[in-house]
């Protein structure tokens, strides 16, 4: 696949990515998923201490013609937002495992990345 | 066969050439059972000149209403239009285009529609417009279904002056959502808000009051906004004649967060009803939750300016089932009978057309005061108000078409207790003499 | 171009009205202080001249279905004859007011009346309302029928059904009335996969919302057993209308099953589509529906033609008043034009232009089924990936030669519908003109092959090159403000 993918974090089927450090989660979503969108230009912003589910919406985000929810991969309370990216949401489209990251998340249980792929699994799933 | 060019040898030579022998080879797809196999039973064809004398005909079975004042209104306001404005929208260009989903050759509508966003700002003290939904009735249902979104609350708090149609339409619109819709009871012209207090809750999405209201009163808005934003609803400022802006406080100015108007006032006729346009204004911060196509300002490769129908991943083509409504044709093409109309009357005439109408309005309920035929009420309005009539209704129905005026609406069609009351309209078109002679006509007792 | 606001100068004015015969009254003594604004509102000031020259250059920048050819899919752009708009401006009619007595509008009502049993007749369906003002409303209109059918018979259904081949109306609409949708896939031969409607046609199912011919321009020919399967369950089958021009005088949505069916009568009956409206989107409904319909309706006994309430079953109100009266009125006239010979002509015709535009450019653009179509083909832009070129270029350079590009990316499903070029000719059209079409098409086909460059940088002579469209939506700029100006 022609995306880029990095190792050592967890994908969601809806294409959300999580990198776990102990029991704090940053999440963001996936080259494929951003070149899917194309010129991101919008992201609902999460207000930090919403609880969020795993496989539930957290958030919106929005290209110029399409637009598509963010499921959260894992369970937990949002305790940081990337402000970069909700003033200038290019920056997902630069960088999206790096700068791009989206939101942290104080994950309740980590087991939960247990339901998500490597990044193997994840190259295989989205394999055109 | 008209309105079609290509003749039946061109069908047949055409048919040869998709490499089938007969027209039914293309539709097999369609089921033997399924087919109609007789005529239609609809007159026609007619020639141009046949169809004209008939619809002609049909015309004439309406009162000639050109000469006919309506001293009505109700939420349809017959204004003088100006000729530019039917020049200018039966340009082909402009009536037989579609939506702009191609800018390159579409900046004629995408600029207009940016014009008549500024303008509506303007009017309104907005941040951003969408220049155009169906009517008022549907502008301020979609008004309430987005207040709904924006607080997650479920009480709508309705003055029972908003226009009694618009409210069955906002009935209609949040029937399926488990959406509770409260009345606030009026008093004279304008709404009883005494009770506003003890009806706001914890709950409440919205506070709908339309203004000028009903019976034309100006609502006191901006002595109600803070206590409505204190528990977390939003104000939604309803305008069925929006003549009235030309005048009025912009709405941002009395607090209102959700504007949702009808725009028929601004050069289109009264054509029984529609098509008119709605419209809705609020701040940005509510950008994303509005229905319906904004255009904004971008440029060019080259950067020449350039407009673009933008902010569309709102909207049903895009978000399907997810979108903020499912309008997707609008009222396109009055939003540039309404930009060539505020353009053209600009600052100075909007307002002009505004005061007359008020000062023409408050003559003739001065000079009803006068006579002995009817009652009239003390509560400032635009230029429609109500009065309790002393002789039979249908006597001043009479009275007034012998003359030619269309009489004033009867208020008990809506307000059943309002037995005997009527609602005069009085727009600029009517001249000072025409209401002495109103007067005259109604003024006397027999 | 210029805005009208640069073109403001202070004092000028391009509307004259006589002087204020009521000196004697003080506006202060009308309005109260709080409610008199302090200022006038800052529109701008400009002469007549101004504001008709401004208008006419704005026209200009615009393409309109008189300038030329618009194949547009699914949008049935076909000529709007200049007798309908003179008809809709008779005096009589366009100052008619909504509120009046009956007695004073005996002739408007006529119109509503004459039509509703039209469309009646054409569709086959029993009784129509006419006040929806689009389609979308009209479906709208449609799905709260719906609902209030199952609240009437004391069931609560939840889900609707919805091929993924549909416009994004449909589910929006079906959200409206508070549905949740559930998307049936389309077969490989174009159609609803059957064995998936059977999974998932249940009893807690409202019913199908069906455009058919469907948006790839395709007949569903199981269209008797999917009536069958929806009604099996007790649900109800929704006729989106929006391909009605295929079927006139051919088939009715009313004997193929359908219970409910919307109609466009901006795309199939002539009306102009004015930049994006004002349309018309009436329903119409079998017997059993008629109780719900909104209210009111006119009817006539004999003599009089009057306003009928539908009753305490009706879903309500849609609009403020009665619909685009126009609008209906040049529907009528249409259908006056035409009769039902014209009426039949007019899908034959439109039907073999479609296929005839398919058949001489599918060897060029792939159609996304190798089938005869209906009144539109549904091609693709697929192969020319390799070039670098976009469907979207391709549609960009047809601008280049006068032509308004097709639908492009709708309908789009996978793996069937993707880079679609959704190209419906209508009937209006003369061969010469879908003979140059076709041409134009084919060269730029080669024009992707040998200069791709041109096709990707497409269009060149248009008023405007490519918007930034991201710009747009990243900092929006949705109405102009004079402070941010310095041009």
């Amino acid at each position: 696949m022609g995306y880029k993918l990095k190792e050592g974090i967890f994908y969601a089927k809806s294409d959300e990515w999580v990198s776990l450090n102990e029991d704090i989660a940053t999440v963001g979503i996936s080259d494929y998923a951003q070149d899917k969108l194309g010129d991101i230009v919008y992201l609902e912003e999460v207000t930090k201490g919403k609880k969020v589910k795993q496989g539930e919406v957290f958030t919106t985000i929005e290209s110029v013609k399409a637009a598509s929810d963010l499921n959260a991969p894992v369970s937990g309370e949002v305790i940081e937002v990337n402000a970069d990216v909700v003033s200038t949401p290019s920056i997902i489209n630069q960088d999206p495992y790096d700068k791009g990251w989206i939101v942290k998340i104080k994950v309740e249980n980590p087991s939960e990345v247990n339901n998500l792929m490597s990044d193997k699994e994840y190259s295989e799933y989205r394999k055109e | 066969m008209k309105y079609i060019p290509n003749t039946d040898n061109e069908k047949k030579g055409m048919l040869k050439e998709i490499g089938v022998s007969s027209f039914n080879e293309l539709i097999k797809d369609i089921p033997e059972n399924i087919r109609l196999k007789r005529a239609l039973s609809i007159p026609g064809p007619f020639d141009e000149e046949e169809i004209k004398e008939r619809v002609y005909l049909i015309a004439g079975k309406n009162v000639n209403f050109f000469s006919f004042k309506p001293l009505i209104g109700a939420g349809a306001y017959r204004h003088y239009i100006p000729e530019v404005i039917k020049a200018i929208v039966s340009r082909e260009e402009f009536y037989t285009s579609y939506t702009p989903y191609q800018p390159e050759i579409s900046q004629g509508n995408l600029q207009s529609m940016f014009e008549l966003q500024t303008h509506l700002a303007k009017l309104t003290g907005m941040d951003v417009v969408v220049p155009s939904l169906y009517d008022g009735a549907s502008a301020v249902a979609e008004a309430v279904l987005m207040a709904v979104r924006i607080t997650h609350k479920n009480r709508i708090i309705v003055s029972s002056l908003v226009h009694p149609h618009y409210r069955e339409v906002i009935t209609t619109y949040t029937e399926p959502h488990d959406i509770e819709i409260i009345e606030l009871p009026f008093d004279k012209g304008c709404t009883d808000f005494s009770d506003l207090k003890n009806q706001l809750n914890a709950n409440t999405a919205a506070v709908v009051v339309q203004s000028p209201n009903f019976f034309g009163g100006i609502e006191n808005i901006a002595a109600i906004a803070s206590e409505i934003h204190d528990t977390g609803a939003l104000l939604i400022h309803s305008i069925a004649e929006s003549i009235s802006l030309g005048l009025l406080t912009a709405p941002a100015d009395m607090g209102v967060d959700i504007v949702a108007g009808e725009s028929q006032s601004f050069g289109m006729d009264l054509n029984f009803g529609g098509p008119y346009n709605g419209y809705l204004a609020t701040k940005t911060r509510f950008l994303r939750q509005l229905p319906g196509r904004i255009a904004g300002e971008t440029v060019d490769k080259n950067g020449k300016r350039a407009f673009v129908m933008t902010m569309r991943a709102r909207e049903q083509d895009i978000r399907r089932e997810k979108a903020t409504s499912n309008i997707c044709s609008n009222h396109a093409l009055n939003i540039v009978a309404a930009n060539v109309y505020l353009s053209l009357l600009g600052k100075n005439g909007l307002y002009q057309v505004a005061l007359l109408n008020t000062k023409a309005a408050h003559y003739l309920k001065r000079k009803f005061a006068e006579t002995n035929n009817f009652e009239v009420f003390e509560y400032p309005f635009f230029n429609e108000f109500v009065v309790k009539s002393k002789i039979d209704i249908s006597e001043v129905k009479n009275r007034l078409s012998r003359k030619s005026f269309i009489p004033p609406l009867r208020v008990d069609r809506f307000y059943k207790k309002c037995e005997n009351y009527l609602l005069f309209t009085v727009t600029e078109i009517f001249k000072r003499e025409e209401l002495d002679k109103i007067i005259e006509i109604l003024g006397v007792s027999r | 171009m210029k805005l009208i606001y640069e073109k403001s100068v202070e004092g000028r004015k391009g509307y004259f009205l006589r002087e204020d015969p009521y000196k004697e009254i003080s506006l202060k003594d009308c309005i109260p202080e709080y409610a008199l604004s302090r200022t006038k509102k800052e529109l701008p000031e400009v002469s007549e001249v101004d504001v008709v020259r401004h208008f006419t250059v704005l026209s200009k920048l615009n393409y309109g279905f008189d300038d030329g050819f618009y194949p547009l899919g699914s949008c049935t752009m076909k000529y709007n004859p200049k007798l309908n708009e003179h008809l809709a401006l008779l005096d009589n009619f366009i100052y008619a007011h909504p509120c009046v007595d009956e007695d004073f509008v005996q002739g408007s009502l006529q119109i509503i009346y004459e039509l509703n049993q039209y469309l009646s007749e054409i569709t086959g369906m029993d009784q129509f309302t006419l006040s929806p003002a689009a389609g979308a409303h009209g479906e709208l209109t449609g799905v709260l029928i719906m609902r209030k059918y199952f609240m009437d018979r004391g069931e609560l259904r939840h889900k609707m059904l919805i091929p993924d081949s549909a416009h994004g109306t449909n589910p929006a609409s079906a959200a409206m009335a508070d549905f949740n949708v559930v998307e049936v896939k389309s077969n490989k031969r174009g159609g609803i996969d059957l064995v998936e409607l059977h999974k998932l046609m249940d009893e807690d199912t409202v019913g199908l919302m069906l455009t058919n011919p469907n948006t790839v321009g395709l007949f569903d020919e199981n269209i008797e057993e999917i009536a069958k399967v929806v009604h099996s369950k007790g649900g109800l089958l929704y006729y989106d209308g929006a391909n009605l021009n295929a079927l006139l005088g051919i088939a009715r949505p009313g004997d193929a099953g359908f219970d409910i069916a919307h109609l466009n009568l901006h795309k199939t009956f002539s009306t102009p589509h004015g930049g994006g409206g004002p349309g018309a989107g009436p329903v119409g409904v079998k017997k059993h529906l008629v109780r719900y319909l909104p209210t009111p309706i006119v009817s006539y006994n004999g003599e009089k033609y009057f306003f009928e309430e539908v009753g305490e079953k009706s879903i309500g109100r849609l609009s403020a008043f009665f619909g685009n009266f126009s609008v209906l009125l040049k529907a009528y006239v249409w259908i006056l034009s035409m009769g039902d010979e014209g009426l039949k002509e007019t899908a034959k015709t439109s039907i073999i232009n479609a296929n005839y535009v398919m058949s001489k450019l599918k060897k060029f653009y792939k159609p996304v089924y190798d089938r005869f179509c209906m009144h539109e083909c549904v091609l693709t832009g697929r192969e020319y990936k390799k070039y670098g070129v976009k469907t979207l270029d391709i549609a960009k350079r047809l601008m280049d030669y006068g032509f308004h590009p097709p639908t492009i990316y709708f309908p789009h499903f996978e793996p069937y519908a993707e880079e679609t070029i959704m190209i419906e000719p209508t009937e209006s059209e003369s061969k010469e003109n879908i003979d140059l079409f076709i041409d134009t098409m084919i060269k730029i086909a080669e024009e992707i092959k040998a200069h791709p460059e041109i096709v990707k940088q497409a269009p060149h002579i248009t008023p405007i090159s490519r918007p930034d469209e991201v710009r747009a939506a990243r900092n929006p700029t949705l109405i102009f403000k004079e402070i941010n100006e310095n041009r």
